[in-house]
């Protein structure tokens, strides 16, 4: 897997050992994943870069979010627009995702650059367990330097960046849970204490 | 779902059915634009807002300055607004009318009356001319990304692949043409004229959509080799005199008629017209509908779309990623009316919540 090898570990060795050992095991878990699965987590890809891009957006009528309160558990950001056809089918399996019960990792739905009034009728149509964010003016869409429709990030529950896919993906399948699965289930000890913050 | 790799299978497929002969005897239908008469149109469009808070509306203009073409007219507005002004855009030029109503508006209306003159077009691609070159400014606006339509990486890949073997700026651009003809398809089920977003399209494979995302993605891929071009975004304004039915408009209310056209700039010839994107829409939509590539309809609607259009439509302008005046919010084209109330932008692909109606009728007879 000579593809996992590069970036991802540039520049580690100055988080120190501790941030290093972590990235070999989570790298280790994913390339096993990769290697061992086929479908869908074929596109899941170990994000390489040492800190999550801020976003702190508006939601479809609800308050508004800030990721760095949802320290605690694994989420899921997915970029998305009602218009993109793959993003609608990614959609249903993300809210199924979602519906599958307490180990699912928070689901931040954003969407890019549409009028708050056509993304509220899309979810009319469909409605989902989890919260909408709005992208109004690509910002978010730029500071995570999305370049396409869909994509979407796993950080870890210490919301570290884990994974990242620029494919469509069916959440539900077996090797998808693996690689979520995979992820640190304990939480850091910097962070006990903490209170979740449910979306 | 699909992948890159399925799309790029699909091209194949595509590209060898148009390599395919056409059945002996096939009839070439005619659909030949020439620069012939100037036609006389007046656009109305009428807007009333819901009264739930402090509303603005903005309304596109005729503002493309191409006397080969189209020939502004005037435009005139009935309104209760507070205040009515003709906002030009410094980067690109196009015009629109801003509408600020005072809070407490029980019923925000306005009627927009523009008036213009339209002719077809069609270049001699087989003749160079004297044409003045392009200026450096615009040959610059018309290299350059936009938000939806980057001009590197996958898209120009893309590029330099449908132009391989190629070498002058006629031939790439046509080469790029006909890939966008036999790897993207029109889908009816997208809303309005589509987004534009020509990264994800590329990237996802789903090279589906209507005006805005075909013919945003030939302009993209075309300016990824260097080759200066721009979307035009307007209106269909007249039922095609070919008798293309999916080339024209059905009545005189044209408020889903939006379209967007393309051009691109070549030395010796200047703006030339093309609009992949309506040669699947005649594959799709011209009667009897899901025609083939090799359908005669389709062979002459192809044939004439690199090189000609018909003067039918209206080109408001040729911006990109324009914030509306007095907003804070940004739309990537101006194609649609526009209207905020009480800070939130109006969904301008509902014309029948936000709402407004648009009509054509023509003044010569």
């Amino acid at each position: 897997m000579a593809a996992v090898k590069a970036p991802e570990f540039r520049g580690a060795h100055r988080l120190g050992c501790r941030l290093e050992s972590f990235r070999r095991f989570l790298l280790a878990a994913v390339s096993l994943i990769v290697v061992s699965t086929s479908g869908a987590a074929d596109e899941f890809r170990p994000w390489p870069t040492e800190t999550a891009p801020e976003l702190v957006l508006s939601q479809l009528d609800g308050p508004g979010i800030d990721l760095a309160a949802l320290r605690g558990k694994p989420v899921i950001v997915h970029f998305f627009a009602t218009w993109c056809a793959p993003c609608i089918e990614e959609m249903a399996s993300l809210n199924a995702l979602a519906a599958a019960g307490k180990g699912s990792p928070v689901i931040l739905a954003v969407s890019v650059g549409e009028v708050d009034a056509r993304v509220r009728n899309f979810f009319r149509d469909r409605p989902v367990a989890f919260p909408i964010l709005l992208d109004r003016d690509r910002s978010a869409m730029r500071t995570w330097q999305v370049e396409g429709l869909p994509t979407s990030f796993v950080l870890d529950r210490d919301l570290r960046p884990a994974l990242k896919t620029v494919e469509p993906l069916d959440w539900t399948s077996p090797s998808v849970a693996a690689a979520l699965a995979a992820l640190p289930s304990t939480p850091p000890k910097s962070n006990r204490g903490e209170k979740e913050t449910p979306p | 779902m699909i992948s890159r790799r399925d799309m790029l299978k699909t091209g194949a497929c595509a590209a060898a059915a148009v390599a395919l002969p056409r059945p002996a005897g096939a009839q070439v239908a005619a659909f030949a634009p020439k620069p012939g008469a100037w036609r006389d149109f007046e656009v109305t469009a009428r807007l009333e807002l819901p009264a739930n808070g402090k509303a603005q509306a903005w309304i596109p203009l005729p503002s493309m300055r191409e006397d080969k073409w189209i020939k502004r007219g005037k435009s005139g507005w009935e309104t209760n607004a507070l205040s009515a002004e003709i906002v030009r855009d410094q980067k690109y030029g196009s015009e629109l009318l801003h509408l600020v109503f005072k809070d407490g508006e029980t019923a925000p209306r306005v009627e927009v009356r523009s008036g213009f003159s339209l002719r077809d077009r069609a270049e001699d691609l087989a003749t160079k001319s004297v044409v003045p070159a392009l200026g450096e400014a615009d040959r610059k606006l018309y290299l350059e990304a936009t938000e939806l339509m980057p001009t590197d990486g996958i898209v120009r890949d893309t590029a330099e692949k449908a132009a391989a073997g190629k070498t002058s700026d006629l031939d790439r651009a046509r080469a790029i043409y006909e890939w966008v003809v036999a790897n993207t398809f029109r889908d009816a089920k997208t809303r309005g004229c589509g987004t534009g977003d020509v990264a994800s399209m590329l990237r996802t494979g789903n090279l589906s959509g209507k005006c805005a995302d075909l013919n945003a993605l030939y302009v993209a891929l075309v300016r990824s080799v260097g080759i200066p071009a721009r979307d035009i975004y307007g209106i269909r304004v007249a039922p095609s005199k070919f008798g293309y039915k999916s080339l024209g408009t059905g009545s005189d209310v044209i408020t889903k008629a939006q379209h967007c056209r393309a051009e691109i700039w070549l030395d010796g010839y200047g703006w030339v017209a093309t609009d992949p994107a309506d040669v699947r829409k005649v594959v799709l939509e011209e009667p009897p509908g899901n025609n083939t590539l090799d359908d005669p309809k389709v062979v002459a609607a192809r044939q004439a779309l690199f090189g000609a259009w018909e003067g039918n439509w209206l080109g408001y302008n040729a911006a990109h990623d324009l914030v509306l005046p007095g907003s804070n919010h940004k739309v990537g084209f101006l194609m649609y009316p526009q209207a905020e109330v009480a800070g939130a932008l109006l969904d301008c692909l509902d014309p029948d919540t936000f709402k407004y109606m648009i009509k054509s009728t023509e003044l010569t007879a």
